[in-house]
């Protein structure tokens, strides 16, 4: 591991040397440490045990317009590296037909830390492990044929430095938990249930949240319980009715339909070949109507303690909090520098103040990209879980994905669920197994009619958000309430 | 040819953990990665990495430990640091209930059976000018967007179980280019796949979008109503099914667990459509040629399903520890799948002459399988989806979704095509792992169901 001010004096260094030769902006972040652990526990098993360790440097160099990236792990590769990238940049400004840019910023000099006590890393590896066990030992019964507990660790400290001076270094924690419970139904077909640690968004993120027992180890009683409800439970049905979710499905209904829409560079047409676009554009902006009234999603939401808190962004522009979406309307996409200028230029006025802070690469060796932060939807005023059920005359409960399938555009979805509840005349009445259900984006949220208050609201975890080209996988959170749409289409045609 | 000194330092470490009686597997991915990335027409991203990546995986007893260092190999100790990270783990960890596997070369091989150095080193002003040709071939007035990763990869695994090494080093691309009308919004995909920098064609790109852009010009897009329809399904999207029912159906992990969907089937039972035959066969050029897996293993051709018969199951090294089964030679990321051919004309719209009206879904968009026991998987087209009639193509779909089965969809083929193709199915996470399917290049199947449309593209 190299020591970061000889890395910080040979990148400035550079950094001086390629903006001389040319180049219109420069940044560079050096990964000094970027560990993971990953630990899975199979029916008993150990079948994961795994760390790794990262350390290297990716450099961006914009020339002529164009985006230049390139990244080693070599310590003794740096010039190289930057020349490669200037070199890719260059190449690449013969083939431009909108110029990127990204403005002038004041320099920015900061550190910034996530809240954690007690990094994963700290931890002995026989009490994390003895901690697992525990759970484990609490999932196990003879009926339950499979039982998975696993988790996985990140701490990554990384410096960045670019060409408007800043300099900013900061320290990344994350701690992500999973179990699932398995058996199969009376059709023989495998059933499961599952828990995934989640955070009250305030607190602290190291090792110690996952030995909260509220957020984690003390579900494992009810996954088991609602498990055994499953097996002998009838199919849900195919028909339009009310569909209440849960925070743990509705995490991703708003990751997968509002999350990803709303990213500027699909917007603007950059994820096309692979990811796809967005029924979302430009002019949409501060007109569309998006959902109901009672529709309020935030980026970044002022949460500390979430994998989508970051301090700053790869741009080093600071987190931002904002509504994307304000009583139904459209109001904000997620962005980062270079997309905001564009986005400007192509409507030819001032579409978004600022970037979002959303620029954001998973590890030295990709380049920034417009992600999700935190997404999230505003707690409302329609009370408890119980109170959403007494108003809802035909509908069903969901809760956890086990498949999403979207659109290109993310015009339209289909997701399958691990368990239902079916509701009628205001009661929850019985378990229905195999709940799916589908919707066109827009037309779905219009149809949002209760929205939970703050004791229904959470923030859902997401360690697996991939997307680019090259893809990257990345960290994110999303505080979400109980909510309710109506006219769904559920269930599967026979 | 790897360094020699990244190999001595490997072996030296290898040999000494060897004589102290460490169970111990060495595996050394590098790649040399570049993607050119094309958004609105323009080259939006221009990458480069040389990456090194070390695996240490150590069995001690019944306890098992890994540890992957990104890393230069400047010396042993570097080595030597990795193995003790994995030894440390392995000490710490809790005993199986089986006894787990550690990876053993079987024999010795060196190999490069598709390397071309031009691709290693694929200068990405000719990526931008191969790009810049297709825009004017095709009209400049269109909005195109697209990524063309290219790179070398090197594997090298030795282990403490006998002194064998197997490398392996080859070349992939992947190409693909998307047109966009800039008003109407619809788009049209071209992809291209291979590994030798001679193999890309910008023209066969220009003429794929010069046969598609009258239809869409002309036609208003159709909103599908709900039904079941006769399909032809092209090659992306042929190959993304069967793959998907390959790994859900065939793999030894989840038929042993019932997870998958053929769970209540065994092997000698027929579990799809006559005319299907799917071979894991690392000997043929359509896809990229692997000669050894993670566990050591020598891959050779191996059938899982004949004429829809289950034949064999895929058993990767820790399935076949914890099942008692002989490992197959399945510990890849480069699987090499390939779906056998029928007697189809090549041209897809003749073979529907007479069928009346069909639908033509080249490629799904975003997969997903709600019941992986039951086999229920769901994806919606894109890019140049239409409708025909009579062997005529009338116009293009708005955005589609099917919701079927595999064995539904798999067993109703009524007619495959005489033409293989490759399709290239590698994505760049992680790292690099070349993978590519050889497919019909089309499929003609009944009674599809489609669930949902949308009023879009």
């Amino acid at each position: 591991m190299e020591d970061v001010s000889a890395v910080e004096k040979k990148v400035r260094q550079n950094i001086g040397r390629i903006m001389e030769s040319g180049a219109e902006y420069v940044d560079a972040r050096f990964f000094e440490t970027d560990r993971d652990e990953h630990l899975v526990l199979y029916d008993g098993n150990l079948e994961g045990n795994d760390t790794g360790f990262e350390s290297g440097l990716g450099v961006r160099v914009l020339w002529g317009g164009a985006w230049g990236f390139a990244a080693t792990s070599d310590p003794e590769g740096t010039e190289e590296c930057f020349d490669a990238a200037a070199r890719n940049a260059s190449t690449a400004a013969e083939l431009v037909k909108v110029p990127i840019s990204m403005g002038s910023r004041q320099p920015v000099e900061d550190s910034w830390e996530a809240p954690v006590a007690t990094s994963p890393f700290d931890v002995d590896l026989a009490d994390k492990l003895d901690f697992l066990q525990g759970i484990d030992g609490e999932l196990a019964e003879d009926w339950i044929v499979r039982r998975m507990v696993r988790a996985h660790l990140q701490d990554r400290t990384v410096h960045f430095w670019n060409s408007d001076g800043s300099r900013i270094r900061k320290r990344l924690c994350n701690v992500f938990g999973h179990m699932i419970v398995m058996a199969p139904d009376r059709d023989g077909q495998m059933q499961r249930r599952s828990m995934v640690l989640y955070t009250p968004g305030d607190g602290t993120r190291g090792w110690e949240m996952m030995t909260r027992p509220e957020l984690f180890a003390s579900h494992a009683g009810r996954i088991k319980e609602e498990l055994g409800q499953l097996l002998d439970a009838p199919e849900l049905e195919h028909g339009k009715r009310s569909v209440i979710l849960l925070p743990g499905q509705g995490h991703l209904q708003v990751h997968e339909t509002i999350g990803h829409p709303l990213e500027l560079d699909r917007i603007l047409g950059y994820e096309l070949s692979y990811a796809g676009g967005s029924f979302v554009d430009l002019d949409s902006i501060g007109k569309l109507r998006y959902g109901s009234e009672k529709l309020n999603v935030s980026s970044y939401g002022s949460i500390a303690n979430a994998p989508g808190s970051f301090g700053y962004d790869d741009d080093g522009t600071p987190e931002r909090d904002y509504l994307l979406i304000e009583k139904g309307i459209l109001k904000n996409a997620l962005s980062s520098r270079a997309m905001v200028d564009e986005a400007n230029k192509r409507a030819g006025r001032t579409v978004f103040e600022h970037s979002g802070g959303a620029a954001r690469a998973t590890a030295f060796y990709r380049a920034p990209i417009d992600r999700m932060t935190n997404v999230n939807i505003q707690p409302g005023d329609d009370g408890t879980l119980e109170d959403i059920v007494a108003s809802t005359d035909d509908g069903v409960i969901v809760d956890n994905p086990t498949s999403w399938s979207i659109g290109s555009n993310r015009e339209h979805f289909h997701f399958g669920c691990e368990i239902a509840w079916e509701v009628k005349d205001g009661k929850r009445t019985r378990v229905l197994r195999n709940p799916t259900y589908q919707g066109h984006t827009l037309d779905f949220y219009r149809s949002l009619s209760a929205v939970g208050d703050s004791s229904t609201w959470r923030v859902e975890q997401v360690d697996n958000c991939g997307k680019g080209e090259p893809n990257q996988v990345m960290q994110i959170g999303h505080g979400v309430p109980v909510v309710r749409f109506d006219d769904v289409v559920t269930g599967e045609r026979g | 040819m790897l360094e020699k000194r990244v190999k001595d330092a490997i072996l030296r470490v290898r040999d000494r953990a060897a004589d102290r009686g460490v169970q111990a597997a060495f595996t050394l991915h590098r790649e040399d990665s570049h993607l050119m990335r094309i958004g609105n027409s323009s080259v939006s991203l221009s990458t480069s990495e040389r990456l090194t990546r070390l695996d240490v995986h150590v069995v001690d007893g019944r306890r098992e430990g890994s540890h992957t260092q990104m890393t230069e190999i400047t010396s042993a100790d570097v080595v030597e640091a990795a193995l003790e990270t994995a030894r440390a783990k392995a000490r710490v960890g809790a005993e199986k209930d089986y006894q787990p596997l550690l990876p053993e070369v079987r024999q010795s091989i060196e190999e490069e059976p598709q390397l071309d150095p031009e691709v290693t080193g694929l200068d990405p002003a000719v990526k931008a000018e191969g790009y810049g040709e297709i825009f004017r071939g095709a009209g400049e007035e269109y909005n195109y967007s697209g990524s063309w990763s290219s790179g070398q990869t090197e594997v090298y695994l030795v282990s403490t179980a006998n002194s064998n090494e197997a490398y392996h080093c080859g070349t992939d691309w992947k190409f693909s280019v998307v047109l966009k009308h800039p008003e109407r919004k619809w788009e049209l995909q071209h992809g291209q796949t291979g590994w030798r920098a001679d193999d890309f064609d910008p023209q066969l790109s220009i003429d794929s979008f010069r046969r598609y852009i009258p239809i869409y010009a002309q036609n208003p897009g159709i909103e599908v109503s709900e039904g079941d329809y006769t399909v032809i399904l092209g090659a992306e999207a042929l190959a993304d099914i069967s793959a998907m029912a390959t790994f859900t159906g065939l793999s030894g992990r989840l038929w042993e667990e019932k997870l998958g969907w053929t769970s209540g089937s065994d092997i000698g039972e027929k579990i799809l459509g006559g005319n299907v035959t799917l071979v894991d066969d690392p000997t043929s050029d359509l896809t990229f040629r692997m000669g050894f897996d993670g566990g050591g293993m020598v891959r050779k051709p191996f059938t899982v399903v004949e004429k829809g018969v289950m034949k064999n199951l895929f058993y990767d090294l820790s399935t076949a520890a914890k099942y008692g089964r002989e490992p197959t030679g399945h510990d890849t990321g480069s699987p090499s799948l390939v779906l056998h051919t029928g007697s189809g004309p090549q041209d897809p719209l003749e073979a529907v002459r007479g069928l009346g009206k069909v639908l033509y879904i080249p490629a799904l968009h975003y997969m997903n399988m709600p019941s992986m026991a039951r086999g229920i998987f769901t994806g919606s087209s894109r890019f140049s989806a239409t409708m025909v009639e009579d062997g005529e193509i009338t116009g293009p779909i708005f955005s589609t979704r099917i919701t079927d089965t595999f064995q539904s969809v798999l067993s109703s083929m009524r007619t495959l095509s005489s033409e293989a193709v490759s399709q290239n199915q590698s994505n760049t996470y992680a790292r690099r792992s070349p993978r590519a399917m050889g497919v019909p290049s089309y499929a003609v199947v009944e009674g599809v169901k489609i669930t949902d449309c949308a009023d879009s593209f």
